[in-house]
């Protein structure tokens, strides 16, 4: 009975001072619908809204200037989606390159943290530098590096043909992938240093300690004590990376440098990505229907990833501790 | 006394080790910015020439000028900061309001509604950027500024999350004592809220103007050529009137469009980064 009564304190207590307390409370309830209520609308209007429209869509013809002859085709955009051997090729292409750049993501990044987290002078100072290219503009970064990677006036093939006369890579055409996880890796390790670091920083001291009277060495630190406990946010930032990468759609638009959204768009086929076909689909073919279904089809793959994340949140629970102290 | 210098030994030389990897990983950081600034100062017909010219014989610092005048580069840059500040203002106002509601304001519906901004932040952006475009293109709102005024007075959900964990931190006495004096809580939020934050707010403005400052995907979908921010104009290149594109006077441009956004981010570094980690662990 005390029990029941403590529990449902909070509640019992409006019910009794009804004079007060509930007048307060539903002012605060008020208020607190006032001060959300912009969110609220903009999540409504542009993000429920739009998911809900792009999912109608995608089950008519819809191309954007039908609305009054729109004819409804079930699924059949979804199973021309599988039937689309464009979508197939990009597919691979899209797993690809997330092959290619997430690890390589994930691996440098790391070290960089893991060296970062020795006591070197002048680490803050590298902290900030190393985080410098993320605050870079996407199509600035895409700029300079075109001064590295151009296949005819870039400097790389200009230094590689000095051993190699005659030699000129298509770094951003025809190793388009390549040259892209390069500038994607460039701009994205400052922040997964970042993120590395100060889980690293989460580490209790005395279990490194320990370890290094037990006689154990620096390689042996990270692969028994250190990895095991990083391996959480390792795990997170692999499947944020996933995710990211999948989406990937403005670097090859950016190499591809259309000046209009409408404007026919041929990136090479090296980096002719998943998010590539939907938005050509979209913005050249006007094929709205269609373009949502792949779109939507993204949306559950990553939803999937998403519930692996949260299925498999108590392995990676520590670091949700230690990060967030207190959970509403 | 042996293994003790030994240990010394391998204990300097690994640390000298990282920081040579340190010094390497910065010099390769920052090349493609000095290859971006050293091709910026030479001709045009310098930089096709064949074998490569590495330094420009004499530096075309006219590159500069002629970009800083060409009406394409600075109307573009103009729009982009005429948009930026406003917008970046706004998104941080209505966001700061309603992170404050979700700190602050204790109730069952409060945290469930938190657990859908936190849901929102998983949301690829391109499954809603894309039906969000759509739905404009009814209203007849492209071609105008109006997506950039809508979203920033709907918040985002990152800067919400970041409001609501510094607000979470505030000491609940001073509140309750304002209360008690009689202050409601927009009189609460404006006097004591928004006072003691200035470094969350100048992060998330850093963040929110930078938005509009590096856009691509969004300009490039919603506006016209002759209302383009810099994004697109930079990545579309500037081309003569024979349609040659200019690319040593691009990459100048290049140079100037990098300046503010590393300028703003070695002034706030320290507020900036504390901000990316919160991102970082927002899963």
């Amino acid at each position: 009975m005390a029990e029941k009564a403590s529990t449902g304190s909070p509640k019992s207590l409006v019910n009794t001072s009804k004079h007060f307390t509930l007048k307060r409370s539903q002012r605060r309830t008020l208020f607190f619908f006032l001060f959300i209520l912009p969110w609220l609308l903009g999540f409504v209007f542009f993000g429920i809204t739009p998911l809900v429209i792009g999912f109608l869509s995608s089950l008519t013809n819809y191309d954007g200037l039908n609305l009054p002859n729109l004819r409804f085709v079930g699924l059949d955009n979804y199973a021309r989606a599988f039937e689309d051997p464009d979508v197939g090729f990009s597919a691979v292409r899209t797993l690809i390159w997330c092959v290619v750049s997430v690890p390589i993501y994930l691996v440098v990044s790391f070290l960089l943290a893991l060296i970062l987290n020795q006591n070197i002078p002048g680490r803050g100072i590298f902290r900030t530098l190393f985080y410098l290219p993320s605050v870079v503009p996407l199509v600035a970064a895409v700029m300079a590096w075109r001064s590295i990677l151009d296949k005819n006036a870039g400097m790389l093939n200009a230094v590689l043909d000095i051993f190699k006369p005659g030699i000129a890579i298509g770094w951003l055409s025809d190793y388009a992938l390549e040259g892209m996880a390069i500038i994607a890796t460039w701009m994205g390790l400052g922040f997964g240093m970042i993120i590395f670091l100060a889980a690293l920083q989460n580490i209790p001291e005395e279990q490194i300690e320990a370890a290094r009277i037990d006689g154990a060495n620096n390689f042996q630190i990270v692969r028994h004590i250190i990895l095991p406990l990083m391996s959480p946010v390792i795990f997170l930032q692999l499947v944020m990376g996933l995710i990211n990468n999948f989406q990937t759609v403005q670097l090859p638009l950016i190499l591809t440098q259309p000046a209009t959204y409408t404007q026919g768009l041929v990136p090479p086929r090296d980096i002719y990505l998943y998010m590539i076909h939907t938005y050509i689909q979209i913005f050249s073919n006007r094929r709205y229907g269609y373009g949502n279904a792949l779109l939507w089809i993204l949306f559950v793959v990553v939803l999937i990833l998403t519930a692996v994340v949260f299925w498999t949140q108590k392995y990676w629970v520590y670091s949700e501790q230690s990060s967030e102290g207190e959970k509403s | 006394m042996k293994t003790y210098t030994r240990d010394r030994f391998i204990k300097q030389f690994t640390r000298a080790m990282g920081l040579i990897i340190l010094i390497v990983t910065t010099i390769l950081l920052i090349l493609p910015i000095i290859t971006l600034f050293i091709t910026s100062l030479k001709l045009d017909t310098e930089y096709n020439r064949y074998p490569i010219v590495w330094f420009p014989a004499v530096p075309q610092w006219v590159n500069y000028e002629t970009v800083l005048n060409l009406a394409r580069f600075a109307g573009a840059a103009l729009r982009t900061v005429l948009l930026g500040i406003p917008y970046a203002i706004v998104i941080t106002l209505s966001s700061a309001l309603a992170g404050y509601a979700f700190a602050r304001f204790r109730m069952p519906i409060s945290s469930r509604l938190f657990g859908v901004v936190v849901a929102l932040l998983i949301v690829p952006e391109m499954v809603v950027l894309i039906p969000t475009f759509i739905v404009y293109a009814q209203l007849k709102l492209t071609n105008t500024y109006w997506p950039w005024v809508l979203s920033a007075i709907a918040g985002s959900p990152f800067y919400i999350f970041l409001f609501r964990q510094f607000f979470l931190n505030f000491p609940k006495e001073l509140e309750d004592a304002a209360e008690v004096d009689g202050c409601g809580p927009i009189r609460i939020f404006v006097q004591i809220f928004l006072p003691n934050s200035t470094a969350v707010i100048a992060t998330v403005m850093f963040f929110a103007f930078n938005a509009v400052w590096a856009s691509y995907l969004m300009p490039l979908i919603y506006l016209s050529d002759s209302q383009q921010l810099l994004g697109v104009v930079i990545a579309t290149e500037f081309k003569n009137p024979r349609g040659i594109t200019l690319t040593t006077l691009s990459m100048a441009g290049t140079v100037v469009y990098i300046l503010p956004p590393v300028i703003a981010f070695f002034l706030a570094q320290k507020h900036i980064l504390k901000g990316v980690i919160m991102s970082g662990i927002k899963g």
